[in-house]
């Protein structure tokens, strides 16, 4: 592509003009890079033979990838950038465990008390222990499962409504009343309610993890379509779209980079919620194997719960943010830089 | 979507039996707001395009020049006065009206080609045949090879260069232009002047192009329209004689320098005019002297 930019001559012959005005071309990798690089690269993947097969016929031009392809890929982005992120985000982590090491082994107490705070290798031990017993991973299965369905279910309400509240001053003026008088109420104040509405302890935590999803979705939805640049609804509806096709074409994709902000933030906030109500209603869930373990006097299920609950949460707010930068390829030249 | 055909073989005159294009702008008044905030934006404005010519609407800015291109798009309901194009009253936007607005009103997310594409895929064009279609108008604008960028990754002439092209994607009857080159440095706002009349001259399009740049006008249009200070009325309208096609030297003329003068005076008055109404009264010789609470005096 970026080769292209730069031989193409503008069919239109008027000096000035040409590709001297690209603000960015997309750089291509040179066509033939050095044989010795894409060598050693293959090289590091040994289990690869394909690649390296001298069996196969001459390779034509074909666009396939190989692990060379894709181990060449991960070798350019290894930048001094990149290595100092890592290396600090190592400095990060490895203080707070640290900090745990030394408070445990030292029994540190100071107004904070390690007293009963496990030991790495007593965490460690018990995570060898039952880390893979059906138990640990069948509460890690319900919590998910939950995640998932109040999350889906607060996209698949939350984002139409925020469309139409956002597009329609009547539907706004309709609904936003009820809105915000129930969002100020923590998802955890629902508990009790839950339960009641419910007919099973099942339902009223995933309704519990929705309401927790919900809000932040819906708000920043209709935050998207507000902020939306009004010269683009008016192009769009110039340019012959009728109002369903405004909403497919202008306002959602639009709105989108505002939704991904509310799904990080609903993401969040649904597992805030989640392990709130399996530690109060709950059986089985991350959230109810670390409150029974405080309950048991295992503490240092108490601190593999915790561990758990951050890892899936991160885990979470990760996926999104990947599905967020694939469906939205556009945002990596955005003027304010990378997200 | 036949015309989409026709109108794509840019110098092979398509075999049209009645010129389109016409717009027809009659008795128009717009006023905003009511009792002691109302405003006459737009009052007694009556002017024309004929098919297939270049018309510009100039102004000092709030004059309303915006405000009645707004109307023939289709945006705003004038209060009184009809617009037709062709003969049919004008209520709601269409693709029969290409608009390039005067901010980048590109689709962020959509590949220059889809940008381009966009009126077509609404229109419930194929995705093959719209495709050849966008590439062809890219390859016109001179920028196929951009094709699978994102407009974010342009400079504001290219972005205004597909602007024009996804306008006139859809065959319109006519170009709508709201200060289109407004945001552009002086360089490449003279370039793009002569892609358009380079474009202009292929499609032989109406264009109503509103601008509030003497030459700029000028070097455009077969005709001009001078609006005055709000509220906005028809001040005077202007014939170029210059032949076609306009090459840049063109503007170094004794012809094109005449108008230039001409205009200047015009917009020169109404300028005044629209930042203090007393000099309208008093005339330029008020001018530089202490008119008032808030004359001219204190203006400069």
């Amino acid at each position: 592509m970026g080769n292209m930019a730069r031989t193409k001559v503008a069919a239109i012959p008027i000096p000035g003009i040409g590709p001297e005005l690209i603000v960015k071309t997309v750089k291509a990798p040179p066509p033939d890079a050095p044989a010795a690089e894409a060598f050693a690269a293959g090289a590091a993947e040994p289990s690869e033979p394909a690649a390296l097969d001298p069996a196969l016929p001459e390779p034509e031009r074909v666009p396939t990838v190989t692990l060379r392809d894709i181990a060449r890929f991960f070798v350019k982005r290894i930048t001094r950038e990149r290595i100092i992120a890592l290396a600090l985000a190592c400095v990060s982590l490895g203080t707070l465990f640290l900090v745990w090491y030394l408070g445990t082994k030292y029994r540190f107490e100071f107004y904070i008390r390690f007293k009963n705070v496990p030991t790495p290798a007593e965490v460690y031990r018990q995570a060898a222990q039952i880390g893979l017993s059906n138990k640990f991973l069948v509460n890690i299965a319900y919590s998910v499962r939950r995640i998932l369905t109040g999350f889906l279910i607060a996209i698949a309400i939350g984002v139409p409504m925020g469309l139409l509240i956002g597009k329609y001053q009547r539907v706004r003026e309709l609904l936003m009343p009820t809105v915000e008088i129930l969002r100020p109420i923590p998802a955890i104040a629902w508990v009790p309610m839950s339960i009641m509405l419910w007919p099973n302890n099942e339902a009223a935590i995933v309704f519990i993890t929705f309401i927790g999803a919900f809000f932040p979705i819906l708000l920043n939805t209709i935050h998207g379509v507000h902020s939306l640049d009004g010269v683009l609804i008016r192009a769009g509806r110039c340019l012959g779209a009728n109002e369903a096709q405004l909403f497919w074409n202008v306002i959602l994709p639009g709105s989108l980079p505002h939704i991904f902000t509310g799904l990080a933030v609903g993401m969040g906030v649904a597992w805030v919620s989640l392990i709130a109500a399996e530690m109060i209603s709950g059986q089985f869930g991350v959230g109810y194997l670390t409150w029974e373990a405080y309950s048991l006097v295992d503490y240092p299920t108490i601190m593999l719960g915790m561990i758990t609950i951050g890892v899936l949460g991160l885990a979470c707010s990760g996926i999104i943010r990947m599905v967020g930068v694939l469906m939205m390829p556009w945002l990596a030249f955005a003027p304010g830089g990378k997200r | 979507m036949s015309v989409i055909e026709t109108s794509l073989e840019p110098s092979g005159q398509p075999a049209r039996e009645a010129p389109k294009g016409f717009v027809d702008v009659r008795n128009m008044g717009v006023t905003f707001g009511s009792g002691d905030n109302r405003v006459v934006a737009v009052e007694d404005v009556s002017l024309h395009v004929q098919p297939g010519e270049f018309v510009s609407l100039i102004g000092p800015s709030g004059c309303g020049k915006s405000t009645l291109l707004s109307i023939v798009a289709g945006f705003v309901t004038p209060t009184r006065g009809e617009a037709l194009l062709d003969g049919k009253p004008i209520n709601k936007p269409g693709s029969d009206r290409g608009v390039v607005f005067q901010q980048y009103s590109l689709f962020p997310w959509l590949s220059v080609r889809k940008n381009v594409e966009f009126g077509l895929k609404m229109a419930g064009v194929g995705l093959s045949k719209r495709n050849v279609t966008a590439r062809s108008l890219l390859d016109l604008a001179g920028l196929l090879s951009f094709e699978n960028h994102y407009p974010d990754q342009l400079s504001g002439g290219m972005k205004q260069r597909i602007g024009i092209i996804r306008a006139l994607a859809t065959s319109p009857q006519v170009l709508l232009m709201d200060e289109p080159f407004g945001a552009l440095d002086t360089q490449t706002r003279v370039v793009m002047q002569e892609i358009l009349t380079n474009i202009w001259q292929q499609f032989r399009i109406s264009v109503l192009f509103i601008t509030h740049d003497i030459e700029e006008s000028i070097f455009l249009s077969d005709r001009i329209y001078v609006m005055t200070a709000r509220p906005g009325r028809i001040k005077a309208e202007i014939k170029v004689p210059l032949p076609r096609p306009r090459t840049p030297e063109m503007t170094d003329t004794p012809e094109f320098l005449n108008l230039v003068q001409e205009l200047k005076g015009l917009i020169r008055e109404e300028s005044l005019a629209a930042m203090a109404p007393e000099i309208k009264d008093r005339g330029l010789a008020g001018f530089g002297m202490k008119v008032g609470p808030k004359g001219v005096g204190e203006l400069y």
